[in-house]
């Protein structure tokens, strides 16, 4: 039995061919029962997103599955085998699991550390799994891949800092106020960017959600998204001092909140701390705001810094997770060698004694009547024979069981002995 | 009626000492319920201080300015009253933090100017003593922890404000967490300073007699007491963060350590 993975994702593909092949979710089973029933496939696994189709085959030795692979994709996304070929890449054996454990901890996202992905992997072995296509071999290698992503985002820091822009905001607040539990937010002006950071700030623990804006209707409406409340737009000045965080969005041309007034504004507050998110372009709030004590002004261009910060630190970080990704390997392999030595002895055996049975049976006749002394020396002889043929190879398979030659030894004794597939 | 002026006066001291609790609730719990009656307690021991002062005005017959005592006991007795005033006119209920623990320590030292009978046991003043010893160590403590958070936040603070993210300082606590730190062990550190300072008050004063007030060291410790107390009512009032908290912390941890080392040979000091 081998493993292969076949794919392509952002890194060979552009965006127009990563959406010819993506699969819709619907036609996900239909597409898994044609996979596996394709000559010589024995398990079968589609993982389909916006940066990557890859589908995961378990199929006998024998097979050529790289090229059945490659049809079905053609066949199931109606495009030309040769149009997509270019784009394809295959993995077999170790390199397989080493891409699957990389792609599970996020270590080939375009996003380095990104947390989708395991969620992407995980539902796409779900389905595979409800739909009978995963149970074996690839049930045990997905369900490592998925310890391997733990134990990367447990011991490196590969997913700690932010790389979304929204994202980046909600960790800066956190640095400024600790817990957001309790923190009042006002959104001045109702931009998309502004919507999205206050997503993030109500799913961080944000209480309070205050929306003003010059059109009303628009402020009603992200007030009424949020659970939050309008202030309108001539009040905004005597609610900034109750106002923790500001997400200033508005299209206004000018500073709306100027050095001036938040210098009165932070008195009022007593100096605690207020955090100034100014995604508008032109900018919201005066530069020299960041002067004031207890006053911290990030504009777009300082997120987008903290962010593309953020992505170089994930990358460094990313070195010790490649080491942590190669000790799993390689610990996969040696799981997999110890459980294909058992059942290749025990088949060894098992055609041996098939041997010496069905010779016995062949010269039983010429011997004539035996009696049961001569009947048992028989047995005796036969079966010192076949351990003596087997002892050799057994005793191999077992000390090789942990180097990385073990694999091809029980193959090629499986080849020997004509032992079959296991 | 020079003893019932000082009878007046200790209990005055008694009544300034609720304001001093209201001060120490206010500090540590963050919480005003207790102000209404410190304010009772506070205003009757006004009227008794004052009482105080004019029977020793009568039996002296002229104002009782002529030595330490007296003139620390009429300058508790005009912020007293400067305090009642502003509070009535202006209702600024804020400033009582910082003026009744003041009031309080003022008052109980202008009550001990006439000498007090000798210890009983000199197993009670060894344990008075250290008692001292503990409070104000304990505090000292807390005012460490103070000045250490403050420069952490002092340091968080400008990594924020610059926008850089180094690695080694995105590790220091959140600038939320580093000023609810600042403020309890602020607060700790002036509850057991100030208890301290009670406490060795009142044991100079009955080792020493009158004669304590003169010592240096004890100065000092007023000195830090005072400072402290400053420190925890620019906090409450105007909201003193960053480098000027900062600033501040190291001072009075810095003063304190000026104490400590002055207080190094206590025992041979104090003893005759």
């Amino acid at each position: 039995m081998k493993l292969l993975i076949t794919g392509l994702s952002h890194h060979t593909a552009p965006v127009e061919v990563r959406e010819k092949l993506a699969f819709e979710e619907k036609s996900l089973p239909g597409a898994l029962d044609r996979l596996c029933q394709r000559p010589g496939m024995v398990e079968g696994m589609i993982l389909s997103t916006c940066n990557r189709v890859e589908v995961a085959v378990t199929a006998e030795e024998s097979s050529d599955a790289a090229n059945s692979v490659d049809e079905f994709l053609a066949e199931a996304r109606s495009v030309e085998p040769s149009w997509v070929s270019p784009y394809l890449y295959h993995y077999n054996g170790p390199d397989a699991i080493r891409h699957l454990f990389r792609v599970a901890s996020s270590l080939d996202s375009m996003i380095v550390g990104e947390p989708q992905i395991l969620g992407q992997l995980k539902s796409a072995y779900m389905l595979a799994k409800e739909h009978g296509s995963v149970s074996g071999f690839l049930d045990l290698v997905m369900t490592r891949a998925f310890n391997v992503a733990k134990r990367v985002r447990t011991e490196t820091e590969i997913g700690s800092s932010a790389v979304s822009v929204s994202y980046a905001a909600v960790e800066l607040a956190r640095d400024i106020f600790g817990s957001l539990s309790g923190k009042r937010v006002l959104l001045v002006g109702a931009g998309k960017m502004a919507e999205s950071a206050a997503r993030h700030l109500r799913r961080a623990g944000v209480s309070d959600i205050l929306v003003t804006n010059r059109t009303r209707s628009r402020a009603d409406a992200l007030a009424e998204e949020f659970r939050g409340r309008v202030v309108e737009y001539d009040d905004l000045a005597c609610t900034l001092p109750d106002v923790d965080i500001v997400i200033a969005s508005s299209g206004a041309p000018h500073f709306i909140l100027t050095k001036d007034l938040m210098q009165g504004v932070i008195n009022r507050r007593r100096h605690r701390p207020m955090f100034l998110i100014d995604i508008a372009v032109p900018r919201n709030v005066e530069p020299t705001v960041n002067t004031l004590d207890g006053i911290f002004v990030y504009d777009i261009d300082d997120l987008d810094r903290v962010v593309k910060s953020n992505l170089t630190a994930r990358v460094n970080v990313a070195e010790q997770a490649e080491e942590i990704i190669t000790e799993e390997v390689e610990r996969m392999m040696l799981r997999l060698k110890s459980r294909e030595v058992t059942p290749t002895i025990v088949s060894l055996q098992e055609q041996l004694e098939l041997v010496r049975m069905s010779e016995i049976e062949r010269v039983r006749a010429k011997l004539g009547v035996l009696t049961p002394q001569q009947q048992e020396a028989i047995d005796a002889m036969t079966r010192g024979i076949i351990n003596k043929i087997a002892h050799a190879p057994i005793t191999e398979m077992r000390r090789k069981a942990n180097d990385p030659e073990g694999i091809q030894l029980i193959h090629t004794i499986r080849k020997l002995f004509r032992l079959g597939e296991g | 009626m020079a003893d019932s002026s000082i009878f007046w006066l200790r209990v005055a001291a008694v009544l300034y000492a609720m304001g001093l609790l209201h001060s120490m609730l206010a500090i540590l719990k963050r919480r005003n319920d207790f102000y209404g009656f410190a304010l009772g307690t506070f205003r009757v021991g006004v009227v008794l201080q004052g009482v105080a002062i004019v029977e020793l005005a009568m039996a002296e017959g002229r104002l009782p300015v002529e030595n330490f005592y007296g003139t620390v006991n009429l300058c508790a007795f005009l912020i007293a009253l400067a305090f009642l005033f502003v509070d009535w006119r202006y209702h600024f209920a804020s400033t009582s933090i910082a003026l009744f623990p003041l009031v309080f320590l003022m008052t109980l030292v202008a009550g001990m100017r006439q000498p007090a009978p000798a210890w009983s046991d000199v197993r009670v003043r060894d344990a008075w003593l250290i008692v001292h010893i503990v409070l104000v160590l304990v505090g000292y403590a807390a005012l460490l922890l103070t000045a250490v958070s403050s420069v952490f936040y002092l340091v968080q603070e400008r990594r924020l404000k610059s926008k850089k993210s180094p690695s080694l300082l995105e590790k220091l606590p959140p600038l939320g967490t580093l000023d609810d730190l600042i403020s309890t062990s602020m607060g700790f550190g002036f509850v057991f300073i100030t208890l301290g300072v009670i406490f060795g008050v009142m044991w100079a004063y009955i080792e020493l007699g009158t004669k304590w007030v003169g010592n240096a060291s004890i100065s000092l410790s007023f000195l830090t007491w005072g400072l402290c107390l400053a420190m925890i009512f620019m906090r409450a009032s105007a909201g003193w963060r960053g480098r000027k908290a900062a600033l501040m912390a190291l001072v009075v941890l810095g003063c304190g350590a000026l104490t400590w080392v002055a207080h190094a040979g206590l025992r041979p000091t104090l003893i005759p």
